[in-house]
């Protein structure tokens, strides 16, 4: 059985989430502290952790113990799930090591549905991969199944939120994708400044590996577009 | 009643009060009409005191009237007389005893008359005509200029003493005055008449020749006020140069002085002004004045004023994001609470009030997200890298997209026909346009909106119009400020925090432009305008 960790400082939110968490079959175990977090993470790491930013007093708290357990394992995902939604925040928290950012604005649903695509990531990271779960489009390669993308045969380390969107335009390539769309794709609710944000940073990841790359294109008004 | 508020600089005001000092002159006539009487009546007694000398040494000496005139003598006088080049023709003196005798005793400027009962001159002595007064004259450069245009003038203001006064002694023979007839009533008497030509005043003073009892004859002793006059002149001028000095040190002075005054009060005015733009925002504090006088402190406490409303403005900002940061725990509360009771088995009419809370907590969810929207917007400005781009394409992708996207909407759109190049952030520029039409369309309800594009050498203007209610008057400036709304209250289908526009503005200043709205000039609606100055 998997087992989570939520470290979360407001006991009705971390008992909530951990009875969702359970209904999906998963072993929860909650933190209200950073401290208390560490030193069960010290005994026994968790297959997945659930970091609040703020820990009552300790206003970075989860930031730090973030950065503590990925000095203890490097391949342990980690989501951050916050009441902060500033760039800065999200740009920090997965500098960290995170794999995702959320805001509390999340529903249950939507959580599941990403500690799900997480848990499927890391178990098939090993495995060969089926041709039927591959998108390729031009140099971009993307597995549905093991959620990873390559552009140009390189891996470009994307978070959950930014694979779905990548695979949501890429889909479809020419088909502007409005933000609505891409919001429900990547299973996320928030606003379109923050879509805007996440394509950014889309960019800057392929920007990275290729500084020619042109393949996402803003329709001013309308949405996004992955050209060809 | 209201009195009509006359506009006056302190300048004006203190110039005004300046001229209270124009009393000064006219205390100082009144001085020198005083002076003038107390000379003349110094004069009035030297004559009598005079005069009186004179009689003294000629009383009691019978042999000196008794005789009568020599006629020889005086003929031959006579015959010199009309000989004489000068043609004054004074009466000649009948008498040389007393003519030796007063002679001693005249005086430079004084006419001394001796004549005896019947009016006869016995002796005369002196002259009315003083000898030219050099001694007036002064050879500084300051009595020059000041005689050149000051004293012209006073020669004009002030009676000048005359010296070519027709003397009424030379045709009529000796003094008949009032003074002769109170002394031949033996009364020593002063008199004060003017020449008949009115040019000059002759003060005179007569006193009895006693011999025993009677009265024999009248010594006279004559004078013109020139002296007096010339004195009063000097000290008129005299004063008058001081006070016209001092009252012109004074007035520049007070001008100066005034001017520093308004300086201050006006740079302090224009330091306010320029502390707040137009929308009333707090754009610098105010840099306070260390002057330790009432303009320092009040500089002081517009700063601290300045200051206080610099601070509540950013509070206001502020507030929405923080407002949603801390509503946002309470709501993941109740939200996940609603997720896990729905995974639940409920019955059939929980399930309307479960649908019902959750529609709830979208659109405070909705609330939350416009709140932060503009505070994320103002946060990530710094982090905006600037492209140059061309608004065109821009501009007109987004109002396409916003016909689809508010298909009901009438939406008219000119754009130019070159390319308006701008530096900065085409994702901005989309969102701001993104705000201008939501808020034109929720105020035009279906009738047409026009967006005009257009541009000139130095900027870009966008102008999204509607056919919406008026804007109410004053809230023209007020309209981009944070969480300020002109909507009406009630029929709201969706959270109206008055964020729109402030966004609107804040990618306007990022872009180095400005967003105005107005009112139609023909009432008909509301024009929001957004120029943006072009690359260069």
């Amino acid at each position: 059985m998997r087992r989570i960790a939520i470290v979360e400082d407001e006991p009705a939110i971390r008992a909530n989430y951990a009875e969702a968490l359970r209904r999906h079959g998963y072993e929860v175990a909650t933190y209200a502290t950073r401290l208390d977090a560490l030193a069960a993470f010290r005994t026994r790491l968790p297959d997945l952790a659930l970091v609040d930013i703020g820990l009552g007093d300790d206003v970075d708290g989860g930031f730090t113990l973030t950065r503590e357990l990925r000095a203890l394992s490097a391949t342990v995902p980690i989501i951050f799930l916050s009441a902060r939604d500033s760039d800065f925040d999200v740009v920090a928290g997965l500098r960290l090591g995170a794999d995702d950012y959320l805001t509390k604005d999340a529903s249950l649903p939507h959580l599941a549905a990403r500690i799900a695509a997480l848990f499927r990531r890391s178990e098939l990271l090993s495995a060969p991969p089926a041709s039927d779960d591959i998108v390729e489009r031009g140099s971009l390669r993307l597995d549905v199944k093991r959620l990873t993308a390559d552009w140009q045969g390189k891996r470009v380390d994307l978070t959950l939120t930014e694979f779905w969107m990548v695979h949501a335009l890429a889909r479809h390539p020419g088909h502007v994708k409005d933000r609505d769309a891409l919001m429900r794709d990547a299973n996320i609710v928030v606003d379109d400044s923050t879509i805007t944000s996440h394509v950014k940073r889309i960019r800057r990841k392929f920007m990275a590996l290729d500084p020619a790359f042109e393949r996402i294109e803003t329709v001013y008004g309308m949405g996004y577009r992955w050209t060809e | 009643m209201k009195i009509p508020r006359v506009a006056l600089s302190i300048r004006a005001q203190l110039l005004l009060v300046l001229t209270v000092f124009l009393a000064l002159p006219w205390l100082g006539v009144e001085y020198v009409r005083e002076l003038e009487r107390v000379l003349r009546d110094a004069q009035e007694r030297t004559l009598a005191g005079t005069a009186q000398a004179v009689a003294t040494a000629l009383h009691n000496r019978t042999r000196l009237f008794a005789t009568p005139p020599d006629p020889i003598a005086s003929f031959a006088r006579e015959r010199a007389e009309e000989r004489s080049p000068s043609g004054v023709s004074l009466p000649p003196s009948a008498s040389p005893e007393i003519a030796q005798i007063i002679e001693g005793l005249s005086r430079t400027t004084a006419r001394i008359w001796v004549i005896d009962r019947s009016g006869t001159v016995l002796a005369r002595a002196g002259s009315l005509l003083s000898e030219t007064n050099g001694a007036t004259a002064s050879d500084s450069t300051w009595a020059k200029v000041s005689g050149a245009t000051i004293g012209r003038l006073y020669k004009i203001v002030l009676e000048q003493p005359v010296e070519d006064f027709s003397d009424d002694a030379a045709t009529q023979g000796a003094p008949r005055g009032r003074d002769v007839e109170g002394a031949l009533a033996g009364i020593l008497t002063t008199d004060r008449r003017p020449t008949s030509d009115g040019k000059a005043t002759i003060v005179s003073a007569a006193h009895p020749v006693w011999v025993g009892d009677e009265v024999r004859g009248v010594v006279i002793v004559e004078e013109t006020g020139n002296a007096v006059l010339a004195q009063r002149n000097r000290a008129f001028e005299r004063l008058f140069n001081i006070v016209l000095a001092v009252l012109l040190v004074g007035s520049l002075a007070l001008t100066a002085y005034a001017t520093w005054l308004s300086a201050r009060i006006r740079r302090l005015r224009d330091d306010a002004e320029r502390a707040i733009d137009d929308d009333g925002r707090v754009r610098a504090p105010l840099a306070s004045s260390g002057a330790g006088d009432e303009i320092g402190d009040l500089s002081r406490s517009f700063g601290s004023v300045l200051a206080r409303l610099s601070e509540y403005a950013s509070y206001q900002e502020k507030m929405a994001s923080r407002l949603s940061h801390e509503l946002r725990t309470p709501i993941a509360v109740v939200r996940s609470s609603l997720d896990n009771l729905k995974a639940s088995a409920l019955p059939a009419e929980a399930r309307v009030y479960m649908a019902r809370a959750q529609e709830g907590l979208t659109r405070l969810t909705q609330i939350l997200t416009r709140m932060t929207e503009a505070a994320r917007l103002e946060q990530s400005l710094s982090d905006v890298e600037r492209v140059r781009f061309d608004l065109v394409p821009v501009v007109t992708g987004c109002v396409e997209g916003f016909c689809l996207a508010y298909p009901a909407a009438r939406i008219a759109y000119s754009p130019p026909s070159g390319a308006l190049l701008v530096d900065g952030s085409p994702d901005l520029i989309a969102q701001m346009l993104d705000k201008l039409v939501a808020n034109a369309v929720e105020f035009a309800q279906g009738r047409p909106i026009d967006i005009v594009l257009s541009g000139d050498a130095q900027a870009a203007c966008i102008a999204v119009g509607n056919e919406g209610p008026p804007l109410p008057e004053g809230m023209q400036g007020r309209l981009f400020e944070s969480m300020v709304s002109v909507r009406a209250d009630g029929a709201r289908d969706a959270p109206h925090l008055g964020l729109g526009l402030y966004i609107v503005r804040v990618v306007a200043q990022f872009h180095g432009g400005e967003a105005s709205a107005a009112n139609k000039p023909d009432g008909s609606g509301v024009i929001v305008t957004v120029t943006l100055p072009l690359a260069r």
